[in-house]
């Protein structure tokens, strides 16, 4: 009996830790898209500036996906005989929006506003790592070629260290009503 | 201790349940959300970020400015234009509700036509191509067999641009019969006003600037013709002026929110308070407040209306009424008001001169800030009694009958049986954003957009001492395959060819109001109020200001009231009452419910959840009843009860309500709708249905406090849904009193 519980309890912690291991390190870490789109491509070998594309970053609280035109833009003439371009080709003939799937998601009890934070100059990278560096999307720092710790987890005790001490960097200080309920919960 | 053997199966489940873990992880992962770009992305907007446009409130007749927050092309929000003269940056109940009028579940979506039996409700979905022929092919028979006059056309008071609009195609078409109804109209009061200052209108009453306004049944902080500049007007008078609070007195039967707002309650017996206010006029005139030269001519017009002999009508003590008169005339400057309430009665008239010509004798208030500053003239308006609309629909008069906006079956006594004389119309056609009960029996349903899709414009009555016009602009484009009901005239116009095309040559609504009011620029740009130089400037400004006005208060004319002219119009006695008093021994007054007003916010979800203000009641009808007179008779809150009347009866349950004279009960009026969509159907009573077919016969407009019922107490299931539970203090001490006396002492 008492071997028993033994195991029944061995079984239930380890049960969490690896329930938690996956939601912690695994899930959502860089799906696949429905285009092979490379930001190394883009923003490193091409020097395109975040805000290019993503251009209500400082506009408003979302940065904004670039529209299918904003795509088409440039690729009526550069690498059209790409397969990966001629999927951008055909969502823009059919005039259908490309589906994305988001990486970063804030559930929707949180406030946050991209223009704000570019506003303040924080990086895009502080919080989204070195995108430049990554061809496809992924939530995870990689050492050694293998998935490692998260850029940024998104908790909330994650945002309160900015707001209480990393924005020394940015504007000198802690945060005027960092730490306030309402400023993120509103 | 832990053997080998135990240690490898410690670790092998710990393996095992580690990667059942995982692997239910993996299982319950949320499906990734998607991130939609934009095709194209429109210019105007940046998702995320609220564009306002300023517009106007169809709500009410009130014309309050308004500003609709747009997030990507939805409308998110509305609140008070804060630089709008007449909401001043607030907006009612229902004027909030406005977001569920645009996303109604309810709308009519597609253009329909009638193919099982009126009123059946079977209905076809046609286009507006198929919609409008068949009207416009209507309407040319009518014409080319000489029966132009046989198009009618009935809708709510509306004014500005789309009223001129209506008034030329009907014009054009050769037809006089455009009329607009309303239960919930001013008609008397501005019948009375006509007469007493000489103006058909709704003057400016200037309740922000008085010191003492008495207040015969105006409940004008909830529906009474402004409520939202009224309530800043009101908190003005109470609490903007330091050092100064000004009085109000509030006369009526029943209490309401105004009269619970006041300082004093005078409970008069129904159907007398015109009486009342001639007591307090010979008063006023007997106490030599009075001082015109005419004095003697009034006392005489006066003389049967001692506070003496009033006392017993009106049980109003003679000491009260003179009181009344007396600091009525010593404050300066002071206000007298009739409201909905003794409009409503069969004498309606009189009572609302009564009222008037206290302003007058108390030192003439008219024409002075803290009285009533008179409007400019308007134009006739349109109203139609609807018993003469009845008349002729019973003649045959009517051939084609285009209802807009108006809901009569609904909002008619239940003796007009309008529902009955609508069968002789051979076509109705409903332009309509719902399904109501009117549009029900209606041949042809051709839906038009709400008023946050549309263009338009207001023009309020009655401003607020100087002239104001609101723009209507679209916030949204249109939610359903709907039409603006100026686009669907003027459709109706190029199909009819010939004289339309010169009169009505605009291709769309939007258009039309851009030229008129270039047309209005061009006359006035010389104005010193208007500083723009371009029209595109001013028209800019128009809209994202929401509107034009003047920003100063114009001074009005005094006015003289001579005697003989107004002795007629005097009430002659008490209000007459269908009913005798043995058989029925209620009053019943009837009075618009703050949220639905007549009916028309009952299928807004937000405003059938708010809590009554006085009684905190939602979602239904009730009976309000005075709770010693409902302990005589054992009757408990809750029970439902019978209400019947000479002309028909309701029912539904009591609420127990202190503010209530013993000898009347009342009901809101607004539920009770048999077709309004899934969150109007099927709740409370309509106590129309109780009411005779009586109008005030100099203006038509419908007495809704005419008739005296009897209850019956039965045991119909129903429920009363109150929020809150109980009245009583139970010795919490929530509310802290002290006497006048002992504040006195305190206060020195
Ligand atoms: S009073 Fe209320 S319903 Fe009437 S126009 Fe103003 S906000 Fe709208």
């Amino acid at each position: 009996m008492k071997r028993f519980l033994l195991y029944l309890t061995v079984a239930i912690i380890t049960f969490t830790i690896g329930y938690n291991i996956n939601l912690i390190y695994f899930s959502d870490r860089a799906p696949e898209q429905p285009i092979n789109f490379s930001h190394k491509v883009h923003a490193a070998d091409n020097s395109i500036p975040c805000l290019y594309c993503h251009i209500y970053a400082d506009k408003s609280t979302i940065s904004g996906v670039p529209s299918v035109q904003k795509c088409m833009g440039c690729h009526k003439i550069i690498k059209t005989d790409s397969p990966e371009i001629q999927k951008v080709v055909s969502y823009w003939e059919k005039k259908e929006p490309i589906p994305w799937i988001k990486v970063y998601n804030l559930p929707d009890y949180v406030y946050f506003s991209h223009k704000r934070h570019v506003k303040a100059s924080v990086p895009c990278q502080r919080c989204h790592g070195d995108v430049a560096k990554m061809d496809r999307i992924t939530r995870q720092t990689v050492i050694f070629g293998v998935p490692f710790l998260r850029v940024s987890p998104l908790k909330m005790g994650w945002c309160l260290d900015c707001h209480k001490n990393g924005a020394k960097e940015f504007i000198g200080g802690p945060v005027r009503n960092g730490t306030d309920c309402w400023t993120c919960h509103k | 201790m832990l053997n080998r053997r135990d240690f490898l199966r410690v670790v092998g489940i710990g393996s095992a349940g580690a990667a059942a873990g995982f692997a239910l992880a993996e299982l319950n992962a949320p499906n990734p959300a998607r991130l939609i770009p934009y095709l194209i992305p429109p210019e105007d907007i940046i998702p995320g970020v609220a564009n306002w446009y300023a517009s106007v409130c169809r709500q009410c007749g009130a014309g309050c400015g308004i500003v609709v927050k747009v997030m990507e092309g939805r409308a998110k929000k509305i609140e008070g234009n804060p630089i709008h003269p007449i909401s001043k940056g607030g907006l009612c109940a229902r004027g909030q509700a406005g977001l569920q009028v645009l996303y109604n579940p309810g709308r009519i979506k597609n253009p329909l036509r009638r193919i099982g039996e009126r009123g059946k409700g079977e209905f076809q979905e046609i286009t507006w191509e198929e919609g409008l022929t068949i009207l416009s092919k209507n309407l040319k028979e009518l014409r080319d067999r000489g029966e132009g006059d046989g198009l009618y056309l009935l809708t709510s008071p509306i004014s500005g641009h789309l009223k001129l609009l209506l008034k030329n195609f009907m014009n054009a078409y050769g037809s006089s019969k455009y009329f607009a109804y309303e239960l919930i109209n001013y008609e008397n009061l501005r019948f009375a006003n006509n007469i007493t200052f000489g103006q058909n209108s709704l003057p400016h009453y200037d309740i922000e600037n008085t010191n003492l306004l008495l207040s015969f049944g105006a409940d004008f902080l909830t529906t009474w013709i402004s409520p939202v500049n009224y309530s800043y007007a009101y908190g003005h008078m109470r609490q903007g002026r330091p050092g100064l609070r000004g009085k109000v007195i509030q006369v009526e039967p029943r209490l309401s929110l105004t009269g619970a707002n006041a300082d004093e309650w005078v409970a008069v017996k129904p159907g007398t308070e015109g009486l009342l206010a001639l007591a307090i006029a010979y008063e006023i005139v007997e106490g030599g407040y009075y001082k015109g030269e005419d004095r003697g001519k009034w006392l005489a017009a006066l003389e049967r209306f001692t506070p003496r002999d009033v006392a017993k009508v009106t049980e109003v003590a003679e000491e009260r009424i003179i009181g009344i008169a007396r600091e009525f005339s010593k404050t300066k400057p002071s206000l007298a008001i009739g409201g909905e309430n003794v409009s409503s009665y069969e004498n309606g008239v009189s009572n609302l001169v009564a009222i008037n010509i206290l302003n007058y004798l108390a030192g003439n208030n008219i024409g002075i800030s803290g009285g009533i500053i008179p409007n400019r003239d308007i134009e006739k308006s349109s109203f139609i009694p609807v018993n003469s609309l009845m008349q002729d629909a019973s003649k045959g008069k009517i051939k084609t009958l285009i209802l807009y906006d108006t809901n009569p079956v609904f909002t008619t006594p239940g003796a007009v049986k309008v529902e009955g004389q609508l069968k002789n119309i051979p076509l109705i056609v409903s332009l309509s954003s719902f399904m109501d009960e009117t549009t029900l029996l209606s041949d042809l349903i051709l839906p038009t957009h709400t008023y946050l899709e549309d263009w338009g414009d207001n023009f309020t009555e009655p401003s607020v001492g100087y002239p104001v016009a609101t723009i209507m602009q679209p916030a949204v484009n249109p939610v359903f395959n709907t039409k603006s009901v100026g686009d669907i005239f003027i459709h109706l116009a190029r199909n009819l060819a010939g004289v339309f095309q010169k009169e009505i040559p605009w291709t769309d609504f939007g258009a039309y109001l851009q030229a008129s009011w270039k047309m209005v620029y061009n006359k006035h740009k010389d104005m010193k109020e208007i500083r723009e130089t371009t029209f595109e400037e001013f028209w800019n400004n128009l809209l994202s200001k929401g509107g034009w006005w003047k920003e100063e208060s114009q001074a009005g004319k005094k006015v003289y009231i001579s005697v003989n002219k107004i002795t007629p119009y005097l009430p002659k006695g008490p209000a007459s009452f269908d009913g005798d008093d043995k058989d029925y021994p209620f009053y019943l007054t009837l009075y618009p419910h703050s949220s639905y007003m007549d009916g028309r916010g009952a299928n807004l979800p937000w405003l059938q959840e708010l809590p009554d203000a006085m009684t905190s009641v939602v979602w239904g009808t009730w009976i309000e009843m005075n709770p010693e007179r409902a302990t005589t008779m054992g009757i408990k809150e809750g029970d439902v009860i019978e209400v019947e009347s000479p002309f028909g009866k309701i029912y539904a349950p009591v609420c127990l309500y202190a503010g209530q004279r013993p000898d009347t009960i009342s009901i809101p009026i607004g539920q009770g709708h048999k077709f309004y969509g899934k969150y109007a159907e099927g709740r409370g009573a309509n106590p129309l249905d109780l009411l005779p077919f009586k109008v005030d016969e100099r203006t038509g407009a419908v007495s809704h406090n005419s008739t005296k019922v009897k209850i019956t107490k039965t045991n119909s299931p129903g429920r009363l849904v109150k929020m809150a539970g109980w009245t009583k203090e139970l010795g919490r001490d929530i509310v802290q009193t002290i006497t006048p006396e002992e504040f006195q002492v305190k206060e020195g």
